[in-house]
């Protein structure tokens, strides 16, 4: 098999055909466009983001690559030539059977030379004015040239080879019009039939006998097309962060295989693709491999970027000292090449690292290279600045919006970095808008304006869905699904992730995270329908190690807590809650994370019947969470601070602050917050309705308006509960609202309510069973 | 020896398949693929019918071949006998390609030391064969290994010495440089020519005592030997011998043909040659090569190829003896039609992409190369082919890339080095240009192109004079070609010896009518008038009559120019054949030479003849507006005469 060709594929030679037809014969105006933008897309003069963008999802890649001779059909069938009767097509046709032999194909690319401004100096071209001239720097005139050139540098058997797969591609158009059989019967070449050749003669078979044979078209793709397609890949690969699909992996194969080219940016797909898979092995080999052979190309300038990837793949699979060592080594080699880009990169890198895992990263003996956090972000904001890196530079003004609201700073600082970052992004068209989104959907759930967090997430999916990584993808859909968890919608969110593409769960880390958080919903749920043994059973499986997201192995401790809490194993809870928050306290962490342990232990102390041992930390929680407006943990404070009021008999006190946050709540759309809201509202009309003095008619009447709102909102404290499957919290309201019944003297109605409860519990418990 | 009876041709193709048997058992598959090929080529009509008496001859035609009358030869037979086993290993390792592993079957050790000046010096050339041979002979120590060597059948000593031969031609490849590198000389020799030369001046003066014959194969092996060592005469008497002992061995005559190096000299050794069809062929094709496509090579060859019809290789001479005639078409029919007959016969395609290059034919060319590429790559030809593609492309460089492959190939091929020498004039590279040519020259000096084209590439350094001496070579390789006399004049002109100068142009008038007139009975005849031919080539009259201008003989200037007008009718041609009657039209040259007679006419006051010319000049459409200045003038002329007509 002979090597691929470098750039002339016979779809090329076809596009030049038509790029002739169109500059020297005068085309309908009707169709300039059309044929001008085929050729274009197929040409690929265009620059890479313009053909992304105007690439239709639907279409592989490679069909842009490699097209059959009907794509031609396709576009020319429709147009009528000058000349009465004829299609576009019948002249392109009748011009690609006019290269009837191998000459005739060098005399075409002598020839397109003429197409070019300046091509010829005796001006000939100025004889006929309807030609188009094309200029040495247009799209079409450097495809022109391109050709040219590259059928100069073919050697005659490259050419020659050039030639009879062009044979090959133009052969299934034969058939296709009256017009051209006549032209086509000549057979493939002139020459041939000049000396009265057939085929089956011993002459022709010698020199066209193997067209017949070699049926698989594997010249239809030039090593350049091919650049272009791993190009892609890694494009994808690296931007998004997906793995190569299997098909698309199968047909790279196919057709990297017999060709015996082997190019080094294959290696480099593989290696991510590897990377992606989790196959640690391979990926090192596959690394290693790729920059051996670029350095034999390439000069040794490249080395730090084969030491930046090796430290990020060692991270990505926990190796921290590793990753450590490599980055150092980066530093320093970037250093000595002068190579700022790839060293504020990997500043940047380390401290992100440093952030994200700050315990491993310090259990592996990095001490921070930038002194503090706020020092570093500076440092490499300026340095940014400085080598007008402006990915780096939004990304770290992003991080610095991340850090504000992690420290609990001023909500608008954290604004007003995002919104430069922003702005830089639009400015110097940065694909940075995921991160975008996604932080300020979190700033917003964090502000408990959970309507508005959805709209980024939704935003994110919706418009940027190609552009952004996966992970990003990915981060959205789970926290829509959460959003969506919180009002009670589990089966919803459930399947919301599980929409998410198949693809992503080809990579080692989204599956754990998808798996994740799959498994965090379905135990929230198990936790509301007090289904112990299910719990159980998540839990031993969603047990967080090292490499799994910070944020959602946070999400999975307080869960366990909660769910520890709710069955009420409290030494146990009070243990875990004490180890979590040392640690946190070590690391550093976020704001919000050291406020949900405060709750979760006010909670417990709540859970334990001793409210008032709670008041310090709810009452801390609840300022920290005013101070730096974590709006949720706010209100799910204040809620503890009234339970603990209504425990100390101050009911009035109580409901005031009550009814002063309900409304303010409902914007969390969080169903089980407002549940215990109006529970804790209810307990504080029933306590007033207890303080009510009955002798008075003034009092009886104030119990009775008492006792009918505690009913109602009893009523609606039930319904929330309802929503969000919280047996226990339901059980509670119907159990209330039996003994407010049963205060009223109602015997019947309390028992009907108390049977209504165990009703209901008797359902929980079969839904349980029924689970199972 | 027009047709063969019965059974002189039954006769032949046992002498033929013999000699495949004995060309294949020497590793000399060339001339074995020859014979073959030879073989196969009877009317094929006669091979139905000889399928069942083929037998019959078959059996007796061991006595009757020259080829096996060694073979009986007693010693031989019995030493053949006894080496069998050995000499199997010996042909297994030289078909693997091990030629020193082949050689050390029957000699081990190293060939004694033969001196190593044996030819490689220029001396030698000119002296007498009887002083190389005693030069070689002197070292006595020598001696020692000829005394094993009568143990040694003559097929095993062939074998050896073939094999160290060829060990040494493969050496001296892989020491050579790059073609046309800085260190490319040509002047790497075979290191095994002493010693082989040694031991075969040996064996050859030990021969008449030993009782033994020659068998024609050493003898062949020793002609090589000769050759490279530029011992040329003794090696044409080593060629004799061998084809007097064994005459289907081509690669013997085709040595012997590219010794020659002129008809005298074909024609001196045509006496000393058996008479046998492998002769004729010989003389057909030391005949082509010479550039001799006279009526007597025709019916020659006509007459050998009524015997071969199917002959690929006979078709080929004939093809080439009409391109050498510039007989275009025939020549390009042939070969258009071997390869119909024979698609992956690659061999003299190259000759077949001069023709098309010449006849411009850029289609059939490619097709050509694509179809000799798909054959073989990597075959000398196939680049030649190639090469000249892209030369008739003008892409000089690719060709010249492609030439050089073919010389890397082969470095003997001879056809590669002067075209790349061509390619390298177009290219303005003259010193490498130069260099082509001579190595082009020094592998056959037969080639009158590489000759000429050293002549131009001279010319083009304006050294004419030394320019002439090529320019001369080439026309003495071909005296009926009117371009290298043309060459010649052109040179004798700038350096000004105008009298030799107007010979050179008439013998090129006389070359030039003989090609036209397509037979040379035409030639000889008065080289004065120079009319005798066909149509006469109006520039060479042109200037001719240039040069006896310059030579101030004004008279025989005005009437060449005469003659070159003539030219535009034809006139000279009356009663001559009416297909060649048409003449030239109005050319510039003509124009010229009329504006020419023009002026002269005017100025020596013949106005009415001026006039007339000029009045035609005006009609030609040429120089009009010189043409019409003259008529201007002439009329004043007139005027005035007749003015001092009436005044007197």
């Amino acid at each position: 098999m002979a090597p691929m060709s470098r750039y002339l594929t016979p779809q090329k030679i076809s596009l030049l055909v038509l790029v002739k037809l169109y500059c020297t014969s005068q085309l309908p105006s009707s169709c300039t466009i059309p044929v001008l933008s085929f050729i274009l897309t197929h040409s690929q003069t265009l620059p890479p983001v313009l053909s992304v963008a105007r690439a239709q999802p639907s279409h592989d890649s490679s069909y842009y690559v490699s097209f059959p001779i009907s794509a031609f059909e396709e576009v020319l069938q429709g147009h009528a030539f000058s000349m009465p009767g004829r299609t576009l097509l019948d002249v392109f046709l009748e011009h690609m059977w006019k290269l009837n032999s191998f000459d005739a194909l060098h005399s075409l690319f002598d020839s397109i030379g003429g197409l070019l401004a300046g091509g010829d100096e005796d001006g000939e071209h100025d004889a006929n004015p309807d030609r188009i001239i094309l200029s040495r720097t247009s799209p079409l005139g450097s495809f022109v040239r391109r050709a040219r050139l590259e059928f100069t540098r073919l050697q005659f058997v490259s050419a020659l080879k050039l030639w009879t797969s062009f044979i090959q591609y133009r052969a299934p158009t034969a058939q296709w019009t009256r017009r051209i059989a006549g032209l086509a019967a000549i057979g493939v070449d002139a020459v041939a039939a000049d000396i009265g050749l057939q085929q089956g003669d011993a002459l022709y078979e010698v020199a066209y006998g193997h067209l017949a044979e070699e049926e698989d078209t594997d010249q239809s793709l030039s090593v350049d097309d091919f650049d272009r397609l791993l190009d892609f890949q890694l494009d994808q690969l690296q931007r998004l962060g997906c793995r190569v699909p299997e098909e698309m992996r199968t047909q790279l194969r196919d057709m990297l295989g017999p060709s015996g080219v082997v190019l080094r940016q294959s290696h480099l797909v593989q290696f991510f693709d590897a990377w992606k898979a989790g196959d640690y092995t391979s990926a090192f080999d596959n690394l290693h491999r790729y920059y051996d052979y670029a350095m034999q190309t390439r000069d040794k300038i490249h080395y730090q970027y084969a030491l930046l990837h090796m430290a990020i793949l060692q991270a990505d699979f926990g190796c921290f000292g590793e990753a450590v060592a490599a980055i150092n080594d980066t530093i320093s080699t970037a250093r000595e090449n002068q190579d700022m880009v790839c060293l504020n990169f990997a500043l940047s890198w380390l401290n992100h690292m440093s952030k994200a895992y700050p315990k491993q990263m310090k259990g592996v003996g990095y001490m921070g290279m930038l002194g503090t956090e706020r020092d570093g972000l500076t440092f490499l904001k300026t340095k940014a600045r400085e080598a007008k890196m402006w990915n780096l530079l939004s990304a770290t003004l992003l991080n610095e919006a991340k850090l504000c609201l992690s420290t609990g700073d001023s909500v608008t600082r954290a604004f007003e970095f995002m919104y430069q970052a922003s702005h830089l992004n639009i400015r110097e068209n940065i694909n940075n808008n995921g991160s975008v989104m996604l932080l300020t959907s979190t700033i917003y759930s964090r502000l408990g304006i959970t309507h508005l967090s959805d709209a980024y997430c939704h935003l994110l999916l919706l418009v940027y869905n190609d552009t952004s990584p996966i992970d990003e993808r990915i981060r959205a859909t789970c926290r829509l699904a959460f959003n969506e968890v919180q009002t009670g919608q589990y089966d919803k969110g459930l399947a919301r992730i599980e929409s998410i593409d198949q693809s992503a769960h080809g990579v080692l880390k989204f599956r754990q995270y998808i798996f994740f958080s799959t498994g965090l919903i379905k135990l929230k749920r198990a936790i509301r329908h007090t289904d112990w043994s299910a719990c159980e059973s998540y839990l031993t499986s969603l047990k967080p190690d090292i490499a799994t997201d910070p944020e959602l192995s946070f999400l999975l401790q307080s869960t366990h807590i909660e769910y520890l809490i709710a069955r009420s194993l409290f030494s146990e809870a009070f243990n875990t809650i004490e180890d979590l928050s040392t640690s946190l306290k070590e690391e550093g962490a976020d704001i919000l994370h050291r406020v949900t342990l405060l709750l979760l232990k006010a909670d417990m102390f709540r859970k334990l019947g001793t409210p008032e041992r709670g008041f310090s930390v709810a009452l801390r929680a609840a300022s920290v969470a005013y101070k730096s407006k974590l709006i949720p943990q706010l209100w799910i404070a204040l809620g503890l601070l009234c339970n603990i009021l209504n425990g100390l008999g101050e009911f009035g006190e109580a409901m005031r602050l009550l009814e002063a946050i309900v409304p303010q709540s409902m914007l969390v759309e969080d169903n089980h917050l407002t549940g215990i809201l109006y529970s804790h509202l209810s307990d504080s009309l029933i306590g007033l309705a207890g303080q009510d003095d009955i002798s008075t008619s003034h009092g009886t009447r104030a119990r009775s308006t008492h006792l009918s709102n505690a009913e109602m909102y009893i009523d609606r404290a039930r319904d929330c509960f309802k929503k969000v499957e919280d047996i226990e919290g339901e059980c509670e309201q119907l159990v209330k609202r039996a003994i407010v019944a049963k205060l009223r003297g109602d015997e019947q109605l309390s028992e009907e309510w108390a049977q209504n409860h165990n009703k209901v519990w008797e359902e929980g418990r079969a839904r349980i069973e029924g689970g199972k | 020896m027009g047709s063969l009876s019965h059974a002189d041709e039954v006769q032949l193709k046992a002498q033929l398949q013999d000699a495949v048997g004995a060309c294949t058992e020497r590793c000399l598959y060339q001339s074995a693929k020859w014979a073959a090929e030879l073989l196969n080529s009877f009317p094929s009509s006669d091979d139905d019918g000889s399928d069942t008496d083929a037998d019959s001859p078959m059996s007796d035609r061991m006595p009757q071949t020259p080829g096996n009358r060694s073979t009986k030869d007693a010693i031989e037979t019995r030493l053949e006998a006894r080496e069998l086993p050995k000499f199997l290993l010996a042909k297994t390792y030289f078909d693997a390609r091990e030629f020193d592993r082949c050689a050390a079957v029957f000699l081990p050790g190293p060939l004694p030391k033969g001196s190593v000046h044996l030819g490689s010096s220029p001396a030698t050339k000119a002296k007498q064969p009887l002083k190389g041979k005693a030069k070689v002979g002197t070292p006595s120590k020598q001696k020692l290994p000829a005394e094993g060597m009568p143990g040694l059948s003559q097929k095993a000593l062939f074998l050896s010495l073939y094999a160290r031969y060829i060990a040494g031609e493969k050496r001296m490849n892989e020491d050579s440089e790059m073609i046309l590198g800085p260190q490319d000389g040509g002047i790497t020799v075979n290191k095994e020519l002493p010693g082989l030369s040694a031991i075969l001046e040996q064996w050859f003066e030990g021969l008449p005592g030993s009782g033994r014959h020659g068998q024609g194969w050493l003898e062949y092996l020793y002609g090589i030997v000769l050759t490279k060592g530029k011992n040329e005469k003794l090696a044409i008497d080593y060629f004799v011998r061998s084809v007097h002992l064994y005459p289907y061995n081509w690669g013997a005559w085709q040595e012997l043909s590219s010794l020659l190096g002129s008809v005298e000299e074909l024609h001196e050794i045509a006496g000393k040659l058996p008479q046998n069809i492998m002769a004729f062929i010989f003389h057909v094709t030391a005949s082509q090569e010479l550039f001799q496509s006279t009526d007597q090579v025709h019916n020659t060859l006509g007459q050998i190829m009524s015997i071969f019809p199917a002959s690929a290789f006979l078709k080929t001479q004939q093809a080439l003896l009409h391109y050498h005639q510039k007989d275009f078409d025939e020549a390009e029919q042939i070969f258009s039609n071997l390869l119909v007959s024979d698609p992956h016969r690659i061999d003299s395609l190259d000759q077949y992409s001069n023709i098309l290059y010449v006849m411009s034919m850029r289609p059939k060319l490619a097709f050509l190369a694509q179809l000799a590429s798909t054959t073989d790559r990597f075959r000398p030809e196939t680049c030649c082919v190639v090469g000249n593609y892209y030369s008739l492309k003008s892409e000089h460089e690719k060709a010249v890339m492609y030439f050089r492959r073919a010389l890397t190939l082969d470095r003997n091929f001879l056809s590669a080095w002067t075209l790349m020498g061509h390619e390298f004039v177009e290219m303005k590279n003259t010193h490498a240009a130069i260099e082509s040519y001579r190595r082009a020259v020094d592998v056959n000096r037969k080639d009158y192109r590489a000759w000429y084209g050293l002549g131009q590439t001279y010319e083009m350094l304006e050294m004419h004079s030394y320019a002439l001496f090529y320019y001369q070579r080439a026309a003495a390789l071909r005296p009926y070609d009117p371009k290298m006399w043309m060459a010649v004049g052109q040179c004798f002109a700038q350096i000004g010896k105008y009298g030799n100068g107007i010979k050179a142009y008439k013998r090129a008038l006389v070359a030039g009518s003989y090609y036209d007139a397509g037979v040379g009975s035409s030639f000889g005849s008065g080289e004065g008038s120079g009319l005798g031919g066909g149509i006469l080539d109006p520039d060479v009259l042109y200037q001719i009559a240039l040069l006896y201008e310059r030579m101030g003989d004004v008279r025989q200037c005005a009437s060449y120019m005469e003659m070159v007008i003539a030219q535009e009718e034809g006139e000279g041609l009356e009663g001559f054949e009416e297909e060649v009657g048409n003449g030239v039209g109005v050319t510039m040259t003509t124009s010229r030479a009329r504006m020419w007679l023009a002026r002269w006419e005017y100025d020596r006051g013949m106005y009415q003849r001026a006039m007339e010319l000029a009045n035609e000049m005006c009609q030609d459409g040429m120089e009009v507006e010189d043409a019409k200045a003259l008529v201007r003038d002439i009329r004043a002329r007139i005027e005035r005469e007749k003015g001092d007509a009436r005044g007197d």
